[in-house]
Formats: C-alpha cells, sequence, structure tokens
C-alpha cells in the first residue's frame, strides 16, 4: 500500500524531470520496474573544479517515500568533497530526516520533508559542489584540503573530473 | 490428605501435559528454524565466489549483489545469469533483506562498506561505465546536438528508457568533447 503510493510519487517525479528537466541534471530509475532504485547525473557547477565534469549518482529510496529520504550516493569515484564520504555518499541537510540532526546545526527548513523532491535533492547537491559546508566535513581529508590548501584541492578536484570522462 | 491427592495430581498432569507441549513444540520449531536455516546455508553455498567473479568479470555494471541474488536463485547457474542479462532482462534488485550468503568482499572490507562490491564495479569512469568508449571516438557524435532533446516523454516504457538512456550519454559525451577541446585549446 504505502510502497504504491512511493511509487506513484516516484514515477510522477521522473516524468516531471524528463519533460522539463533542470539546467544539467538528468535522473530517472534505472529501470521502470524498480522505481525505487534512480540514478543520475548532475553536472559540475561553471566557475567551480568541477565544471565541465558530469557526475553519476544513485539515488536509493525508501519504500514509505516520500515520508524519509532517499540516499544518495556517487559512483565512479571522483568526487573529491568535504560533503562527500570517500564511498561516494552525499552527506547534506536535504537528505536528513527532519526529525533527526545529529550535528545541531541543520535548520529544519533545510532538511527532509515530502515537499522536497528528487529535482531539490540533486539542485541542492549541485550548489552543494559549488560551496562546500565545512561545519560537518563527510570527507575530513578533502575538508582539509578545501580550507588549507585550496590550490591543491581544487587541481585534485579538476584531476578527477577528467579521469570521470575518461580523460 | 488421601482426598486431596488426585486432586492435586489431576491438575498438575494437566500441567505437564501443557508444559510438555509447548516443550516439544519449541524444540520443533527450533528444529525446523534450524534446519531451514542450514538449508538455507546449503542453498547459500550454491553461489560460488568465483561464479560471482566470472559473471562481474563479463558484466562490469552489474551489482555483485544482484548477481549473487540471482545466482542463489536459479540455483548456481551461470549460464542462467548470462543469458538473463544478454537477452535485456537485466538482474532483479534484490530484497533489502537478503544477506549475500558469500563475503565477496573478503575481511579486509570494512562493514560499513557493505556496498562494496557495487563501489569497486564502479570504480571506473563514465565511459566504460556507460559503454561509450565506441561513441567518445566516433567524431560523428560531434554533429550531436549539445542539449539533449527537452521534454521527451513516451507512454511507452521501453521508448522512455531509451530517451533517458540517450540523454545521459548524451550529456555524458557532450562534457567529454568540451573538456577534449578545452584542453587542447590549453595546449
Amino acid at each position: 500500500m504505502a510502497s504504491s503510493v512511493a511509487q506513484k510519487r516516484l514515477f510522477h517525479e521522473y516524468k516531471n524531470l524528463s519533460t522539463n528537466p533542470p539546467e544539467g541534471i538528468t535522473a530517472g530509475p534505472i529501470s521502470e520496474d524498480d522505481m525505487f532504485h534512480w540514478e543520475a547525473l548532475i553536472q559540475g557547477p561553471e566557475e567551480t573544479p568541477f565544471e565541465g565534469g558530469v557526475f553519476a549518482a544513485e539515488l536509493k529510496f525508501p519504500r514509505d517515500y516520500p515520508l524519509s529520504p532517499p540516499t544518495m550516493k556517487f559512483i565512479g569515484g571522483g568526487v573529491w568533497h568535504p560533503n562527500v564520504y570517500p564511498n561516494g555518499t552525499v552527506c547534506i541537510s536535504i537528505l536528513h530526516p527532519p526529525g533527526d540532526d545529529p550535528n545541531h546545526y541543520e535548520h529544519a527548513s533545510e532538511r527532509w520533508s515530502p515537499i522536497q523532491s528528487v529535482e531539490k535533492i540533486l539542485i541542492s547537491v549541485m550548489s552543494m559542489l559549488a560551496e562546500p559546508n565545512d561545519e560537518s566535513p563527510a570527507n575530513v581529508e578533502a575538508a582539509k584540503m578545501w580550507r588549507e590548501r585550496r590550490p591543491e584541492y581544487e587541481q585534485k578536484v579538476r584531476d578527477e573530473v577528467k579521469k570521470g570522462l575518461g580523460l | 490428605m488421601t482426598d486431596e491427592e488426585p486432586s492435586l495430581n489431576i491438575p498438575s498432569l494437566l500441567t505437564l501435559a501443557v508444559v510438555s507441549y509447548f516443550v516439544l513444540r519449541w524444540f520443533f520449531n527450533r528444529d525446523e528454524s534450524s534446519a531451514g536455516g542450514s538449508r538455507g546455508r546449503g542453498r547459500g553455498n550454491v553461489v560460488d565466489p568465483a561464479q560471482v567473479e566470472q559473471i562481474a568479470q563479463m558484466f562490469p555494471q552489474l551489482n555483485t549483489r544482484d548477481i549473487m541474488w540471482d545466482l542463489q536463485r536459479n540455483g548456481g547457474s551461470v549460464a542462467a545469469t548470462t543469458e538473463r542479462v544478454l537477452t535485456g532482462r537485466g538482474l532483479e534488485t534484490p530484497p533489502p533483506s537478503f544477506q549475500p550468503p558469500v563475503a565477496i568482499p573478503p575481511t579486509n572490507i570494512p562493514l560499513a562498506q557493505t556496498a562494496t562490491p557495487v563501489q569497486k564495479a564502479d570504480a571506473q569512469d563514465l565511459i566504460s561505465r556507460y559503454n561509450l568508449s565506441a561513441k567518445a571516438e566516433s567524431p560523428a557524435t560531434e554533429s550531436e546536438p549539445e542539449k539533449p532533446s527537452k521534454s521527451s516523454w513516451s507512454q511507452n516504457k521501453e521508448e522512455r528508457q531509451r530517451i533517458l538512456q540517450k540523454r545521459r550519454d548524451d550529456m555524458i559525451l557532450a562534457a567529454r568533447r568540451k573538456m577534449m577541446q578545452k584542453s587542447q585549446g590549453n595546449v
């Protein structure tokens, strides 16, 4: 029952994202047989070291979506970013359920709620790439590099971007 | 005293009967569940890590967990799984409760990375991930529009899938071309 609600909602979001895709974003289920498992491509935001890159991520939705948020994980590696765990998992407030704020720095309005959407998540992740949140680094190494050795950080990101495109 | 003995005996016999019924039932259930467990393990043993590896090598894009799930369900037939993939049916995503019966990432991988098989298969660029190397090399793609066509939605499921895939491929190839031009410009 609940999962058919989720499926309908996901299908609806898929349709919206296909007919009216936001700039630099492609997303949809890997196969429509499983609406709970998506793959998304995000373009690196301009005027950042991620510019020109394309990043693939998988989104896994819970059965009670949209009550609970999906998880998002970059695949193929290569997203060197303070808010992305070394295994690719994205750590961003919109992916955190409203009740749960282990870090005590997020406003409830920034966190997940059913009025959010896949599109909003992907747009948030895009702006996260441009502006790391230094308060709760998921990748401590990357955060440190970003803070202390910015040119090195940017070079590393640019290298990873090229690698990701097979260059 | 003599009156009490039988009246004591009957309830205690009844109690004994009830208790032994539950004890037996407990034993029975336990046996059944442990038998089920060993059956599960037995079936699990069918998933040979070598087979998983074999399929993963043929189809690096596949999720190891999906492979194990499929192998477990078809009784460990590499051929059947391969066939399934080749006919384009793809593998089913196992239910979240599915515990891969074999420890594919052996010991040295910490628990936090249960998705490691995926990750490992993913440690590649987007070109190889989406099998775009042929398209990436062919100059014909140059003529493709930079921006994939918008507002495309088909009533047909396969068609939708195809459109999405094309948008994905185009996005990657366009980025790659742009990046190549840029780095050539820099040289």
